[in-house]
């Protein structure tokens, strides 16, 4: 391919995944009128107010984003606690069990999980679980572990048996073989699925919309239906656009940051199918 | 022994997850649980089921659900092998290409469901700022039904193509670069290349791909929940949105779980078609 | 287990008397097909026992059935008079070097030493005191802050070494420790390896498919095809007076000449033992030769079959010539069984 015909695609490609994130990043900086006059415009108009309005909310918006943490992060741990042992002693595992237990979770992992809701929700009311914060992460750990339980149990393949063996004559005990052997050697493989985890913990939009309904325990997804919906952020888009960017940046930060582990993940998950 | 009961916790949270709520569905779909009944569950037998294969609305919206994912995964597949292939090139800052064509795949769809509602906006978003530039007409994408599915896709194909694209990139990796060279010494042109060595070796990831997004497609329910919470008059309603509806809006739970269990057996159904089609092409090849 | 002994007794007889291990029909099935069929062996304290043979032929798995690793489908393991056979590998307080060597890639070569010394709770000072004694023997104190990765074969292998040592085990194990070696390394390691293995208290098993290497380290070997034992002994034994014709065939370098007679059975006599003579014996041709230095291999070919000669480097060949042999070199095998006769 000619120099020249990859830049140009490569400038397509940018624009067609970033135009839109610009576009809203260039709205929630423009006053309502500057947007009423011309779509695109560079003259006049430029305001930080759609920011300040939404973060003078009630609840302010940093308040959704905070909920959306707390709940991603305990439900990586969640998750990770349970799908970990589970996956070393998949992997352990030969024959009938493992090939039974594997097509499960592929089936489970990509089971559109939105047809559950109704069945969790009253679980949740069942068990007072509704308007619970922390208590999300039950059902997001659910969700979320065929398919750490399928990366974590290929990364445990992929260690060399020895390494455990040798330990096992050592005389180490179970716990000690994972905290001190192959933890340490799964290191990427943790990351990575935690990471997935989060990102799906983060922008769950179904069940915290129908578990949560007081507006201060929020999760960013529902909140921004709910503000999509409401009359509070008036015509026309500023403040929609101030929130999510507001509620795209900390995304971005961990894309940034991890896109290494985030990519291996991706890739351990193709490989193992 | 060990090794179950280190498998116990995860197994008993995934069965408390996945597969109460379809045996819950199948017992409530057998009951009548709405506000004629004071939120009671009184059984019905089949009613619940009778009154589906009837209801028009559940059916075109299947319809519109096929129609949606079939045409989005078909973009995505095609848009996505391509990126795929230009990110799969050596040139300087690939790196940080990759990285941010991944961008839209890790944000919140509600989020950028949000931001494509006001870039279809009529008449003050960009597309239609550009058209009226340009002397046009403004066009309502969000308010014509046959528009406003494909304002969908493109939302979906925008979304998700990364995901896409960065699957088939690893499946790129594995295939040593060796095969293009012999392949080109037998004089074979690199578009032959696409169709005799990449495509047949990238196959496993393909299949992994439509799994994931066919699966995915079909249950949609944020995107369209926010983008265009159905509308205009239910055009672009998926059966996750209308299941939904039926639970939330209409409080008749007994008939949103048969919704609900209706769409799995059909997802169960497409599935089965895939895999034996899967199978099929295997025998051929 | 009738005759466990009270594990208090156990923990103050193994600092005092030396151990020893026997197999006893030790058997070992995957999917029905025998692996190990009942393998009998005994290894005395401070010995060093190789076993022997093709690669296939079941000498890793007796290794792992013995660690514990993989299960035992029959007979017992009996270490230091205990049954061991049903004990979890942990508790047999056996070490094992592996082919891979098995080094804990994120560790240091201390920490890799010192790791399980501190998980089984043995007092800082003591750790320090051994790890360092064991560091000086391998001469591996200058490398104790590298990781796995930096060090060379050689370096890994004795790192391994040191590492089982440290567990201060009733019994070694070592699958192909040097397999992954350069052969000129592997020559040089023999004697030190030797030392190290043999005339300690500890009973060790020493894996390999070469028989040099098994003859340079090992008291006794013990040859294995197919899962079943061939033949135990000394190598003078194995060499002098091999048990079968696989044994036959299997020790000694250049390979046995297996001459087929009339009456059934297989007249073997090794290519050191053939002589030149100026009358009588076979007469041959020469095919190829291989110059060795201080001896020369020919290929020959005479009417009872191919034949291999070591010979002086400086003999002289001909076309009139002819070999012979001392009928004590001569073994005997019957053809149908193998067996010497």
């Amino acid at each position: 391919m000619r120099v020249s015909t990859r830049a140009g695609l490569v400038a397509l490609l940018l624009l067609w995944s970033l135009g839109p994130m610009l576009w809203q990043l260039y709205t929630s900086l423009r006053t309502p009128e500057a947007l009423l006059a011309s779509a695109g415009g560079l003259g006049g108009g430029w305001t930080l107010a759609n920011y300040g309005a939404v973060l003078s909310g009630d609840p302010p918006f940093w308040r959704y984003l905070l909920n959306s943490t707390v709940v991603g992060a305990l439900s990586t741990l969640l998750t990770l606690a349970l799908a970990i042992p589970c996956a070393y002693a998949l992997s352990r595992r030969g024959g009938l069990l493992r090939l039974l237990v594997g097509g499960g979770l592929l089936a489970a992992a990509v089971f559109p999980y939105v047809l559950l809701f109704l069945a969790l929700l009253q679980v949740a009311r069942q068990l007072g679980l509704a308007n619970n914060l922390l208590a999300l992460c039950l059902p997001y750990a659910g969700l979320q572990l065929p398919l750490a339980v399928l990366l974590l149990q290929a990364a445990f393949a992929e260690l060399p048996p020895e390494l455990e063996e040798s330990a096992l004559l050592e005389g180490f005990s179970l716990w000690q073989r994972l905290r001190w052997i192959l933890l340490p050697l799964m290191g990427p493989a943790v990351v990575s699925t935690g990471l997935l985890v989060f990102l799906f913990s983060w922008n769950e939009f179904p069940i915290a919309l129908t578990w949560i309904s007081r507006s201060e325990l929020l999760t960013l997804a529902p909140a921004m239906a709910r503000i999509a919906g409401s009359s509070v952020y008036t015509v026309p888009y500023g403040a929609f656009a101030a929130a999510t960017v507001l509620g795209s940046v900390p995304l971005l930060a961990l894309l940034l940051l991890f896109q290494r582990q985030i990519v291996a993940g991706l890739t351990q998950g193709a490989i193992k199918g | 022994m060990s090794g179950l009961l280190l498998m116990a916790p995860a197994l008993l949270l995934l069965l408390a997850v996945f597969v109460w709520p379809l045996l819950d569905y199948a017992w409530l779909s057998l009951q009548a649980q709405s506000v004629f009944t004071g939120l009671e569950q009184v059984p019905v037998g089949t009613l619940n089921w009778q009154r589906l294969l009837a209801d028009g609305r559940f059916w075109q919206d299947a319809w519109q659900t096929l129609r949606f994912a079939v045409v989005s995964v078909a973009l995505e597949l095609v848009a996505g092998l391509a990126i795929a292939l230009l990110l799969h090139q050596r040139w300087r800052g690939r790196g940080v290409a990759r990285s941010l064509a991944l961008l839209p795949w890790a944000l919140p769809t509600t989020v950028m469901a949000l931001g494509w509602r006001w870039i279809f906006n009529d008449p003050y978003g960009p597309i239609n700022g550009l058209l009226q530039l340009l002397g046009l007409a403004t066009v309502p994408f969000l308010a014509a039904p046959e528009l406003a599915w494909l304002a969908t896709v493109v939302a979906d194909v925008w979304k998700t193509t990364p995901f896409v694209a960065l699957l088939l990139l690893a499946g790129l990796q594995m295939i040593p670069h060796d095969l293009y060279e012999a392949f080109a010494l037998e004089g074979g042109t690199p578009w032959q290349g696409l169709w005799r060595i990449t495509v047949p070796l990238l196959r496993p990831y393909i299949f992994i791909v439509l799994l994931f997004r066919l699966a995915q497609a079909l249950g949609v329910f944020d995107l369209i929940a926010v983008l265009t919470g159905g509308g205009p008059a239910s055009s672009t309603e998926s059966l996750a949105v209308y299941a939904y509806l039926n639970a939330m809006r209409f409080l008749d739970f007994g008939y949103s779980a048969t919704v609900m269990l209706g769409m799995f057996l059909l997802l169960l159904a497409g599935a089965a078609a895939l895999l034996l089609w899967r199978r099929h092409t295997e025998v051929r090849a | 287990m009738t005759n466990t002994s009270d594990p208090a007794t156990a923990t103050a007889k193994e600092h005092t008397t030396a151990t020893s291990l026997r197999l006893e029909g030790l058997c070992r099935r995957i999917g029905g097909r025998p692996i190990l069929d009942g393998i009998t062996l005994e290894v005395a304290a401070g010995e060093c026992l190789a076993l022997l043979g093709p690669s296939g032929c079941g000498k890793s798995t007796v290794l792992r059935v013995i660690a514990g690793l993989d299960p035992c489908d029959g007979g017992r393991i009996v270490l230091d008079g205990r049954d061991i056979t049903e004990q979890k590998p942990a508790r047999r307080r056996v070490a094992m070097v592996f082919q891979s060597y098995a080094l804990y890639p994120h560790l240091s070569v201390e920490r890799n030493l010192s790791l399980g010394m501190e998980l089984r709770g043995v007092a800082p000072e003591q750790r320090e005191r051994e790890l360092a004694a064991v560091l000086e023997l391998l001469q591996l104190s200058a490398l104790r802050r590298r990781r796995p990765a930096e060090l060379s074969g050689g370096q890994r292998q004795r790192v391994a070494l040191a590492r089982a040592l440290l567990r201060k085990p009733q019994l070694m194990l070592l699958d192909e420790p040097m397999s992954n070696l350069d052969a000129q390394l592997r020559e040089e390691l023999r004697p030190q390896l030797r030392a190290i293995l043999c005339g300690g208290r500890a009973p060790a098993i020493y894996v390999t498919h070469d028989q040099q290497e098994a003859m340079g380290i090992a008291d006794r070997i013990a040859v294995l095809e197919d899962g079943r034992l061939q033949q135990c002994g000394t190598p003078q034994e194995l060499y002098h007076h091999p048990a079968n014709l696989f044994v036959a065939g299997f020790i000694g370098r250049p390979q046995i000449n297996l001459l087929p007679r009339a009456d059934g059975t297989v007249v073997g006599i090794r290519p050191e033992h053939l002589k030149a003579v100026s009358s009588g014996g076979l007469p041959v041709r020469v095919l190829n030769r291989e110059w060795h230095g201080a001896s020369q291999l020919l290929l020959l070919e005479s009417e009872q079959g191919p034949l291999r000669w070591t010979c002086d480097g400086n003999q002289a060949l001909g076309d009139g010539l002819r070999l012979d042999w001392e009928r004590r070199h001569e073994h005997r095998f019957q053809q149908a069984s193998g067996e010497r006769c």
